[in-house]
Formats: structure tokens, sequence, C-alpha cells
């Protein structure tokens, strides 16, 4: 082909997809003061031995954070002072969609305006806090990080998991131990999700954890050494090697999946394009990362142990046996059981099948991984700088709008931190706080960096961008998908029903697949052959790939999930750990694909069918849905990412597709409509009218603040040209719910 | 779809985030050679003129039908008369010379002069879902997710008109991963129905609707002060561009119930038909990609009872569309595809069924600068292993790249930073296109 200008011979030579040509790398000064190592020497001259144990989790006074950013600004030639503080309000605003991830309600705000001004932010920061909605907020930042998906085995289980470890606040290094340890069944056994997630894929895996729980993107050195950072071929293999032995199996009976250890497999080194067969031999598991010298005495770790030294004495005084002794136990218990000979149960009714699942849920058929334990150790080793600094980091970007590191996981020593001895106080402090989640996130909202204002608005971009970066002001964030999601249900009382039964009835045709006698009327055969092809069209597929259709409004709906039910679920019920993974078209396919199979010859005709509900509209929390939501979904187009990918973060771009979801979509129509059941209802119509008052009130309850005069003024009139009242309202409301203000953070 | 913008991201973040400034450009190539690197291993100018724009590029636009299941070659496009493998159907004749194929398709056999079959595909997959991300992405599956072959050329072609560049109908694409969301398919699950998304939802008025749209950029603009930050600018560029859909001429295209009876009749009023003529309508509107699925191919059962009923739904379909396509001179800059993820054993089984047959199958393409009335490659006499010119899968979406003008080896970068070519190598597929 003569007008080919590329052929084959010029890809023939590579069999490396990854050049890594054309990366970006801006960040490449190579300033050696900030390699690791040196700065971790400089960072931590020995303190003097004198501290003070502190049994309970001490908060540490966020003005030693801000003294540190400040001094390290200075030392970068950054005299210019930080930002006011944003006022009351807009703290409380920004603060509660940083902690339960939905606006506040006007009781709320109501509440804070009473306490006295000094102590009303940290009260503010304790209620939240202490609100269930906080272990949903960070249930999603963790399925973020973790990339947790739904529609995975055990997914749904693991999230419930983590939204459990926040609850009770389970010291970050035990959850990713046991992430990063732990063998089971999918559901059963919550944690091993994470492993799971990744189809328990040695290479996979050794890209993952060091990624996630690092920020060391290794994943380069699987196919050649990495292009940027110090990591070869040979360590990444070495890493893999710690998942050698564990596989991913599927029971022939159950079809549950499971991970366990076979003594067999093995990563083997040199890798396969390197070498022949009989060349390659088990690799040796070992940690390339290198960590503080296990010997060096240093107050945070002695911090750490003194506060574990005590809990434990204090668990000792009041616990029977641990958990660990528990599960030891139960295994004991199994073992006994299955004793009795597998062979007879291979052979199986479908009743006896659940003996079998009930013998599945703890038998040691799930072996423990030796290998994967000593990861977890060393991963999240108090000594391991990057552990701590990575969770910091990104949990300092989720909280104040930029990391101290960017992209939030990519630590290498030619992209130093902006800041990196704030960074290293946090880190320490996190570690010596027992590595406590809630610890670090109530540090941080505490902080002044966090609580600062914006750049002003006609500042120049460069200007911002400096302002942003030396943390003397706070970027605009704009809400995260699902804060959105759950404020505009706050703000439009949807949680509940508002409407009384009946106003809003709903009539819609619905197709439905019947038989009919052969009867060689050829009319009805295309449309018989029609539904059945899409039906398994839509079963086929499935996979990652799947899409919310926009039909009857589809992209704000979703398939809510049940964490207590995940994690109490009982053995004798398999299916619901199929069912959960399912999306409703996926269920609905299923439910069909198990009606009678059409027979040849047999027809069948569409029917369509009327049928009228009481469409009263109410919606759930965003946080409580199948997740990530499928393409197209208004979570899916505000942000959320897909989780599949490493290194896929939000994307906080706007776009035509959520405008048009804003514009025209139900969540915003639905809470801008007045329904009678609401607060502000009385104040729009009957004796006790006050339409100044109901808009006062909406602006609260919408922006979280008391408008002017002249917007309630401009309020009134917009109100008053609509067809009614009601539907003016309705006019006001929806616009506050799609500016701008709404949905930027103040 | 507009391009997205970025927001304030600090300028080396974005670089990395898999927006489209990672496009290269040929001046940054230039750059790059002076600075004395070579890539990929091949000379700077063979790489520059890789990346040029093929002028022998005729095609704008693509039509895919993607037949979910695994559709069987042998009782399409690929006839094995006078063989045991032949099965219950005979080969026709068709309007190119010596060309013969399935008689369940009498209509395309009369358009058969403008299309090309290529019957000697050598896939590796006989897995539904695996053969699926191979033949829609030409990648195997592993750790990142690739983006499918709509989203590719979304993601290269500039958007035309109003509607979006790349639509799905009646079921999935695949996503656009790290091409980003302005190249994600717009699903439209069922032909003919109204997207509620595109109008004021029930109960607001046109009037009403319009008088909130201007208060909100009152709302807004008071709000941002005049900045020029992207963050907070970019909201009202999105309504800008939402409503220019909403109130799009183009948006008729959509509308089926508008067409003569007549017209629907001959694409056969089946969900199918249905999404054949709204996928010719939309191209004529400029969109650049429509998929069209259809499932129920992976007939292990009854094949040819079910292939029968699939051809007479999927024949005037197919056949009315190349037909309108190539009277209006639309078939000259609009390729049209049907493939499946692989085909079916030429041995049937014992319940008069076909099984998964990854390693030869066909798949038809017309239009965009395909030449009419060829075959590619052959397969043995019974239709189960290529006989000559094996065609890998990724020749396939080189050679749709290729015909629209597309470099299939450009390189893009996923969220990781790690570059990815558009397409998993593969070459041209030789005589193909005119």
């Amino acid at each position: 082909m003569g007008t080919s200008s590329y052929s084959k011979t010029f890809i023939q030579g590579k069999t490396i997809g990854c050049p890594g040509i054309g990366y970006r790398d801006t960040n490449a000064k190579n300033d050696s003061s900030r390699i690791l190592e040196t700065s971790v020497i400089r960072l931590l001259p020995i303190a003097a031995l004198l501290w003070i144990v502190s049994l309970s989790t001490a908060w540490a006074d966020p003005s030693t954070l801000e003294e540190k950013l400040l001094s390290e600004n200075r030392s970068l030639g950054v005299e210019t002072p930080p930002a006011a503080p944003v006022d009351d309000l807009g703290f409380a605003r920004r603060v509660c969609l940083d902690l339960v991830g939905r606006i506040p309600t006007g009781k709320e705000i109501k509440t804070f305006l009473a306490w006295p001004p000094q102590e009303r932010r940290q009260r503010l920061i304790e209620q939240y806090m202490s609100d269930d909605g906080f272990a949903d907020r960070f249930s999603a930042f963790f399925a973020d990080m973790l990339r947790i998906r739904s529609n995975q085995e055990g997914g749904n289980a693991l999230l419930a998991y983590v939204h459990q470890a926040i609850t009770t606040d389970m010291p970050y290094d035990e959850l990713c131990r046991r992430l990063i340890a732990t063998n089971g069944k999918a559901g059963r056994t919550p944690e091993v999700g994470f492993v799971l997630g990744d189809d328990a894929d040695p290479m996979a895996l050794a890209s993952a954890t060091a990624q996630v729980f690092m920020g060391i993107r290794i994943s380069c050195a699987q196919c050649h050494d990495h292009p940027f950072d110090r990591w070869t071929r040979e360590d990444f293999y070495s890493v893999a090697a710690f998942f050698g032995k564990t596989r991913r199996r599927e029971n022939n009976l159950t079809r549950t999946v499971y991970t366990t250890e076979d003594k067999m497999s093995s990563v083997m080194w040199p890798p396969e394009d390197e070498s022949d067969a009989d060349q390659r031999k088990p690799m040796k598991a070992s940690f390339p990362f290198p960590y503080l010298d296990e010997s060096e005495d240093l107050t945070f770790i002695n911090r750490l142990e003194a506060l574990r030294a005590a809990k434990t004495a204090e668990a000792e005084k009041h616990d029977g046996p641990s958990v660990d002794d528990l599960l030891a136990t139960a295994g004991e218990k199994t073992r006994t059981r299955l004793n009795g000979g597998l062979g007879d149960l291979l052979k199986v009714s479908t009743e006896a099948k659940t003996d079998i699942r009930k013998i599945d849920v703890n038998a040691d058929l799930y072996k423990r991984s030796q290998l994967r334990r000593q990861l977890a150790e060393k991963i999240t080793s108090p000594r391991n700088r990057y552990f701590s600094r990575l969770i910091v980091n990104r949990l300092w970007k989720d909280l104040v709008g930029l990391g101290f590191v960017e992209p939030v996981d990519d630590f290498r020593e030619n992209n130093p931190a902006s800041h990196p001895e704030t960074m290293d106080y946090l880190a320490e402090e996190f570690v010596a706080n027992g590595f406590s989640i809630r610890w670090l996130v109530k540090e941080i909202v505490s902080s002044p960096a966090y609580q600062r204002s914006h750049a002003p608005r006609d500042a120049d971009a460069a200007a911002r961008m400096d302002l942003e970066k030396a943390f003397l002001v706070t970027p605009i964030r704009r809400m995260k998908a699902e804060a959105m999601y759950d404020s505009i249900v706050t703000a439009g009382h949807l949680f509940e029903v508002k409407h009384l039964a009946g106003q809003n009835p709903r009539t819609f045709q619905q197709r439905i697949r019947v038989a009919v006698e052969p009867s060689g009327d050829e009319e009805e055969k295309d449309e018989s052959v029609e539904e059945e092809v899409e039906m398994e069209a839509q079963a086929m597929m499935a996979e990652d790939t799947m899409m919310a259709s926009s039909a009857d409004y589809g992209l704000e709906r979703a398939i809510e999930i049940d964490f207590d039910a995940l994690l109490s679920a009982d053995d004798t019920s398999p299916m619901i750990d199929s069912m959960q993974k399912m999306s409703r078209e996926q269920i609905e396919a299923m439910r069909m694909a198990a009606s009678p199979t059409p027979k040849p010859g047999m027809k069948y005709i569409t029917k369509l069918v009327e049928r009228t509900v009481d469409d009263n509209p109410k919606f759930s929390s965003s946080y409580r849905m199948a997740t990530p939501a499928p393409a197209g979904h208004f979570l899916r187009l505000f942000g959320q990412p897909a989780r599949v990918d490493l290194g896929d973060d939000r994307m906080e771009n706007a776009s035509m597709r959520q405008a048009l979801l804003m514009l025209n979509g139900q969540l915003t129509h639905q809470a801008a409509r007045v329904g009678p059941l609401e607060p502000v209802y009385p104040m729009l119509t009957g004796s006790q009218r006050n339409l100044e008052g109901a808009i006062q009130y909406s602006y609260v309850e919408i922006l979280t603040r008391q408008p002017s005069a002249a917007e309630v003024a401009e309020a009134v009139e917009m109100i008053q040209s609509g067809a009614d009242e009601l539907t003016g309202f309705a006019d006001f409301r929806w616009i506050l719910l799609n500016c701008n203000e709404f949905r930027f953070l103040p | 779809m507009p391009h997205e913008n970025a927001g304030q991201i600090p300028m080396e973040l974005f670089a990395m985030s898999g927006c489209n400034d990672y496009k290269m450009t040929r001046r940054q190539l230039m750059t790059r050679s002076a600075a004395g690197a070579t890539l990929l291993g091949m000379p700077i100018n063979q790489l520059i003129a890789a990346t040029g724009q093929d002028h022998a590029a005729k095609c704008e636009n693509v039509i895919l039908f993607w037949n979910g299941g695994g559709m069987s070659h042998l009782d399409t496009w690929d006839p094995k008369p006078g063989r045991p493998t032949q099965g219950e159907f005979e080969p026709i004749q068709t309007s190119a010379d010596g060309v013969q194929i399935s008689e369940i398709f009498p209509t395309v056999a009369k358009q058969m002069h403008n299309a090309a079959l290529i019957r000697s595909i050598a896939g590796t997959q006989g897995a539904h879902a695996r053969a699926s991300y191979n033949l829609q992405t030409s990648f195997l599956p592993g750790p990142v997710q690739h983006p499918g072959i709509g989203s590719v050329v979304a993601h290269e072609k500039e958007k035309q008109g109003d509607l979006p560049s790349f639509i799905t109908i009646s079921g999935q694409a695949r996503t656009a991963s790290y091409l980003g969301q302005s190249c994600e398919a717009y699903f439209i699950a069922n032909p003919g129905d109204p997207d509620p998304y595109l109008k004021f939802p029930a109960g607001v008025t046109v009037a009403q609707g319009n008088e909130r749209l201007e208060r909100l950029e009152k709302f807004n603009n008071r709000f941002n002060r005049g900045t020029t930050d992207p963050r907070l600018t970019s909201t009202s560029t999105s309504i800008d561009d939402a409503v220019r859909l909403m109130r799009s001429p183009a948006l008729k295209a959509f509308e089926l119930d508008k067409v003569a009876p007549k017209e629907l009749e001959r694409y056969g009023d089946t969900a199918f038909g249905r999404g054949a003529l709204l996928g010719k309508r939309l191209v004529e509107q400029g969109v650049r990609f429509v998929q069209i699925n259809r499932g129920g191919f992976d007939t292990h059962g009854d094949n040819f009872t079910r292939m029968r009923e699939h051809g007479e739904v999927m024949d005037p379909a197919l056949g009315s569309l190349l037909e309108d396509l190539s009277e209006s001179g639309m078939l000259e800059k609009t390729m049209v595809i049907m493939m499946s993820e692989f085909g079916r054993t030429p041995r049937i089984n014992d319940g008069a069924g076909r099984d998964h047959w990854p390693k030869c199958f066909s798949c038809f393409m017309a239009g965009g600068g395909v030449k009419g009335g060829t075959v590619i490659g052959s397969s043995d006499e019974d239709g189960g292993m290529p006989k000559d010119n094996p065609v890998q899968v990724p020749d396939i979406h080189a050679t749709i790249c290729h015909a629209l003008g597309i470099d299939p080896y450009k390189e893009v970068y996923t969220r990781q930073g790690r570059p990815m070519k558009l397409v998993d190598d593969g070459s041209l597929i030789d005589g193909l296109l005119a």
C-alpha cells in the first residue's frame, strides 16, 4: 500500500510498549538535598530522649503545623503572609462537605451560630467527626485509593469493611496489613477483596501495593528498568515474589471465589523475555525500598510503641481472647470437619451444597500467606517513611486541595515534596498517634492552612497558583461527585418524601414478552427475535463496560448496597454475593434469562402494558450506591473514577454532559420543586405566609449564608414573576442549586 | 462534545493527566529530534511522516455493527457449499463478481459491489469477554483499560456539528478510559426513545426554562466576579454547550417517529432496523462514530433457525443502509463495519449448534475508502483456518484508523504517565482500501 506511511517493521523490534518517551517530567531538577534518605537524616536530629508518654491520643497543637509551613515558605523565599481564614459560615459549609460529604442543614447552622464564637469551629469539627456520615465520606476516599469496585469479587464486602474500619478508627497500619496479607473467600473475608481486585496476580499486586500504599510507581519496572527512578526490573520481580504463592481459586460447586497459597508456584526470574525456561528460577522475595535504620532510636516511634503498649495493657484488663486466637480456633474446628473426607462431598446434591458452604467459610483452605505477612510488616512499618507520607499527602490533598507531592502517589527523587518538613511533621505525628486516620483528618481540618480563604478572584493565573502552592490560600474545589449528589438531596429534602401520597402519579408503558402458540403469523416474528437477542446482549456485555442509560432518567439512579448485611451475610446465601456485585440491568437480565428459554418454533410477542404508580420522589445517599456508578452516571460525570487503573484520580473538569444533567435531570428538578411536607411550605402558603423569610431560609439551607437585601429583592421579583409563587419558588431554588456558589466549596 | 477544561491544575500535573494536551505536534517532535532524541528507535523523519495527515484518507464517519456473542462466519460471509460443515444455508450470488454470501442476506447481496469481506481473521481469544475486548480495542485485557475504537476516533477526529462525536445504540460501548470523558460514548438505549436529558423536565415550560438559564447566568457572573479561573468559568462554557445541543436542529435525527413509515419498513421495523436508520441519520449530522449493538449470536444450539431469524432482521437494515448511503454519496466518507468477537466451529454439534471459533472468522466492511467487491484472504475448505493472507485483529483497527487519517501508532498517555499507542500495533490490510 503506497500511501501507508507506517509499516510493521518499525514496531516489530520493540516488544515493550512503554518507552517512557515524552514523559513530562518538569520536576526533573535533581535536587540532591531532597533525596529521600538524606532528607530523612537531615530532618531527624535525634531528639532529646525526654518525652512525655501520652496514653490517650493527643491532639497536636495545629500552631506547630502552621509554624513549620510558614518557616518552610520563608526558606523557599516566600514571605507573603497567608490569607485570612474563611468566615464562620464558609468554614461550616467547607468542613461539613469535607467531613460528612454533604452541605450542612439549616438546623445544624442554627446550632452552630448559637455556640460561642471562640469554640464554634472546634465543636463543629467534633460534631461532624462523630456523625455517621464521616465513615461514609471517607469510605469514598479509600474506595478511590484502594480501587474498590462493587462489581469485583468481594468488592462490596471490602467497601463495607473499610467503612467499619473508619467507624472504629482501626489503625491505618493494621487495616493495610490486613488488606495486603489476608487470604479467604470473597465477601466472607472482606479484606481479601483488595487482592482479588487485581485477580491475585503477583505482577499487578506488586505495582498496586507499591503505588497505593507507598506512592512508589514501580509498574514501569515490570517491563524494563524505571526510566526516571532507581527501580530496576529485578526490584519489581522481588516485590512480585511476595505474591508468588498466592492463588485465586474458584469453587466448582459454589462458584465462590477465594484466595489461598500454593507452595508449588513462584514468580520466576529472569523474566520470560530475557531468558530460556530452564534458566529461570524462583525469585527470592525482597523489599527493595529503603527505610529508616531499625536500630535508630526515634521519638515518634517510641511514642507509638508506648501508646500501643498502654492500649494493649488496657485491653487485657477487659477482654478475653484476641481476634487472632479466635480465628485460630475456628481453623481447627474446620479441619476436624473436613477430615470426614472431601471425596464424598463432591458428589453432593443441591441441598448438601449448603453444608459445603458452611465449611468453606472458615476452612483453612485459605492458607495464610507468610510471604505477604512479611511484606505487610515491611510496608506498614513505622520506619517506612513512604507509608506514612503517602497517606498524609493523600489526605492533605483531599482536604486542602493540593498535595505536598503531586501526583499524590508519585514519590520520586526528582519529584520532591513542596514542603517536606511540614509533610514529615504530619507523618511523624500520625505515626506517634497510633496511625489514627481520625487524628490526621482532625489535625488537618483544624489547621490554619485548611481554613484559609481562596485567592482573590482578580488574581492572575500565575499569582494564584503561587499562592496555592505555598498553601497561603486554599485552591477552589468543586464538591466531589458524591458530595454534590447528597447535597442536592439534602437541600431538596429528598431523603424522605415531601409530597403527599398520590400527588405524583406517573403512567408508564412496560414491554412484556408473551409466548403465543405457533400460528404462522409472520408479523410477530421479528419482534420475538428482537426481544430475545437484546436480553442476551445485556447479559453478555457485563464486565466493566456497564453504562448508565439516559432513558427514564437512569443517569441519576443506582442500586443501593447494605453495608451491615454485607458484613453479617450468613454463608447459606451465596446468591447475595453474586447479586450484590451486579447492576440493576444485570439482575434484570438474569431474571429474564431464568424465565423459560425461548423454544424454537415458539412465537413470542411484545406487549406494551400501561401502568400508573405513585412516583413520590425520594433519593438515597450516593455513599451507599454500588460503586463506582456505571459510566455516564451522575457520579461518574462529576469525577468518580473507574478505579480500574492505578493513578486514576478524580477529574474536576466541567463538561456538557454534567450541564445536561444539572439543567434537565430529576435530581435538581425534584429538589427545586416545593413539597407540602417541607419546612418552607408554610412560609409560602396560608396564614403563615412570609416570602422574604422563605427566601432567607432557603439561602441558609442551600448556600449556607444569609442573602443580602438586594438578593432578597431579586428573589422576590423572580418568584412573583413565575406562573404562581410555588412555581416561582422552584425556579429560585433551581438556580441556587445550579449556581457555581453551590457547587464550589467556600 | 466540548474539550474538557482542565481546571487550574498545575501544569506539570496536567501534562500527565491523560487529557488532550499530550497530543504531540509535529513541531514538538522536531524539537525533540533536535535535542537528539530518537523515538521508538526509528528515524525521526519517518515518525514525522507517520504523524502527518494522510490526504488519501477518505473516511469521515464510521457505523459499526457490533454483533455480540460470536457470529457464525460460515452461515454469513464465508459459505462452504458442498462441505459437511455447510449447514442449512445455500450460498447466493452477489452484485460483486465471484463473491458469494449466505442466502440469509438477499438484500445485502445486492450491495456487495460496495463492500469488502475479510475471510481470514486469525483471532486468539475464545472467551466472550476477552475476545470482545480484543475486537473492540485491538488490545488484550491487562492492567490498563484500553479505550474502544469509537473513543479513539472521537479523540482524534475533530467534532462536527452539535451532536456528540461517539454514540452507541442498543447496548454498551467500551469505556474511553485514558482518552477522557469527552471521548466516552453517548448511550441511546432504545433507538427512537426520547432522551429526557435533552429538554427541560416535564412541568417546566420552555419559556420558564429559558428564564431560569438567563437568571442562572447572572448569578454565576456575580459569583465569578470577572475571574479568569477556568475552574469557575468552565461551568458557564459547559452550560452553553449543553444549551446549544438542546436547541440544535440536529436533534431531529433522533426523532424516528417523524420518519415515513415506508422508510422504516425498508429497514425492517425492529430495534436493529431503527438502530441502522438512526445510525444513518446521525452520521448525516456529523457524528463521527456510531456503534449499533446486537446480541444473540452465541448459537451453541439451534444455530440455523436462529441465524435465519438474525438474517431476517439484519438483512433489510444493512442492505437498505448501504443502498441509501450509496445513493446519497455518503458511503464515500462513511465506513460501515459489521463484526463480532469470533466465529463459530465448522463442526455442527448435536444440538444443531456451532461453538466458539476464534481461529478463523470474517468481517464485513464497506464505504469510507473500502474497495467494493473485494475479498481479503480466504479460509480453508471447511472455514477452520485462514488459508492465505491471515489478518490479525489489530490490523483491522490499524486499517480503520488509516482510512480516517488517524495514525494508529500515535502515543497517548495513561493517567499513570505511561505511553500507549492508539492501536496495539497491527498494520494496514493490503488491498482493502481503494
